[in-house]
């Protein structure tokens, strides 16, 4: 049978868009397409308000159980799963309103603020690594920020996700390590050209080639940034020593004020003292 | 959880997939049937690919795709197939990619091509390259095989209404008829005409799928290939 390019691309629209009947949702968008499955707004008639709501093959059932397990502020709640008659998948979700981090940045936020997105992806993903959970699959196009600054990581990975070049680990499998290094390249991701070398020093050990020398855990390398933070050295990057005294000079600032203040006072009043 | 037995054409409704991996027919005991299953979903974007990426007339290029299936496919072709290095979709042109330049080389082309020079075509003036015209006419193609399957599917089931339905509506090339009018027409409620179309397209996606898993080497590439359809 010849196909048209207007039938096709009708067939293309419709044949793979999920079949709702049966479910208290209603079909309004697609939002995109992953690794394993599309993500689509949808209206929940029951409570009358719009739910995100991600369908997936057959085999990916434990994707939407593995999500539904964790519960934290920075990532995205599961309010209900289920099975479509063709046979596939669904999850429903919360519908997150605001930007991919990507393109967040292109709003050239501060470095304190790209710094904040980091740390709540770093504490949802070490949260997920205490249940016992990977991400797969971290990258800036997983990370939303809302429009009151809240962050979610999303697309919570399962076996089989191969992960995004630039972002994932030389050595090929999966496992802490292995997020850790994708936090590091989102670090290194929302740095700007100009960031401190302490932070590309953090982000360069979270992304070693040997996973024996990156930071063990995300905690590891959040309480690092930590660090840079309040002014303290950082494990990543040995100082040198003029390094060491400016850092030591700007953490106590107000300190080395005051004391030059006071030594300028006794000296004046030796002086005075003196004549 | 939604229980799929209530749902319109519940659990039971379902269409099992029975293919088996292209490499699973190709190492077992149906190297025939996997070949045939190529041979069917790629026969005409191998002839659209190399009668655009070589400039090649019908005839000529109808040879040319006669000849690769014929002779390149017979040599180990499976065997060789590395699922680790490219999908099969990729690595059957770069198959063809070679069978042509061997062609070429040998001078085989007086014989073949009936004197019609071979000149290559990096990319058309509207920027579509020959490997966009491959990749469109192979998804054009597992439509019209998933659409056959679909149409033998509802004849063998006694779904006729089903197929009338999807094929006026869905297979229209201009105006859709109304949803109002094509239950007038078919004498069933407008409802129905909903839950026809909802099996129709259901199934064919399935069947769609099932077409796929038999020329991909496993679930990973089946799922890449899937997206690429849709995407």
């Amino acid at each position: 049978m010849e196909l048209s390019d207007s039938v096709l691309q009708h067939l293309r629209e419709v044949v793979d868009l999920p079949d709702l009947s049966g479910t208290r949702y209603e079909l309004e968008s697609e939002i995109g397409r992953g690794g394993i499955g599309v993500v689509y707004a949808a209206r929940d008639r029951d409570l009358d308000r719009r739910v995100a709501l991600k369908v997936m093959d057959a085999g990916w059932a434990g994707e939407a159980r593995l999500i539904a397990r964790l519960e934290h502020p920075g990532i995205v709640p599961v309010h209900e799963s289920g099975t479509l008659p063709d046979g596939r998948v669904f999850y429903a979700m919360k519908l997150v309103a605001g930007k991919r981090a990507d393109r967040y940045l292109e709003d050239h936020p501060s470095l304190g603020e790209r710094l904040r997105v980091v740390q709540r992806v770093g504490e949802a993903l070490a949260y997920a690594h205490s249940c016992g959970v990977l991400h797969r699959d971290l990258k800036p196009q997983n990370v939303m920020v809302g429009a009151f600054g809240e962050v979610y990581v999303m697309d919570w990975g399962v076996d089989g996700v191969a992960g995004t070049p630039a972002f994932r680990a030389p050595e090929g499998g999966f496992d802490q390590r292995s997020d850790v290094f994708s936090l590091g390249a989102l670090l290194q991701f929302v740095l700007p050209a100009d960031a401190p070398r302490a932070l590309c020093a953090i982000s360069a050990k979270a992304m070693h080639a040997d996973p024996a020398a990156r930071y063990p855990d995300a905690g590891a390398m959040l309480a690092d940034i930590w660090r840079f933070q309040e002014k303290l050295a950082v494990e990543a990057y040995p100082e040198s020593i003029g390094e060491r005294v400016r850092r030591f000079a700007k953490r106590n600032e107000v300190m080395l004020w005051l004391l030059a203040a006071y030594a300028a006072v006794r000296f004046f009043l030796f002086f005075i003292g003196t004549r | 959880m939604v229980d799929p037995d209530t749902a319109i054409g519940g659990a039971g409704d379902r269409f099992p997939s029975t293919q088996l991996s292209l490499l699973e027919a190709a190492a077992g005991a149906l190297p025939n049937e996997a070949l045939e299953r190529v041979i069917a979903l790629y026969w005409k974007p191998v002839y659209a690919f190399l009668r655009f990426k070589w400039r090649l007339d019908n005839e000529a290029a109808k040879d040319l795709t006669q000849g690769f299936f014929a002779n390149a496919l017979e040599r180990d072709f499976f065997r060789r197939f590395d699922p680790a290095k490219a999908g099969f979709r990729t690595y059957l042109r770069m198959a063809v990619e070679r069978f042509a330049a061997n062609e070429y080389a040998a001078g085989r082309r007086q014989k073949r091509g009936g004197g019609v020079e071979f000149a290559e075509m990096e990319e058309r003036s509207d920027g579509e390259s020959p490997e966009d015209v491959y990749f469109r006419e192979w998804r054009r193609q597992l439509f019209a095989l998933a659409i056959d399957d679909l149409r033998a599917h509802c004849e063998a089931s006694g779904r006729l209404t089903e197929w009338r339905v999807f094929e006026a509506y869905d297979l229209a090339d201009e105006s859709r008829p109304s949803y109002a009018d094509l239950a007038r027409r078919h004498e069933i409620a407008e409802t129905s005409v909903t839950n026809y179309l909802a099996w129709a397209r259901r199934t064919m996606r399935a069947l769609l799928t099932d077409r796929l898993r038999g020329v991909t080497s496993g679930e990973r590439e089946l799922r890449e290939e899937m997206r690429r359809v849709w995407s």
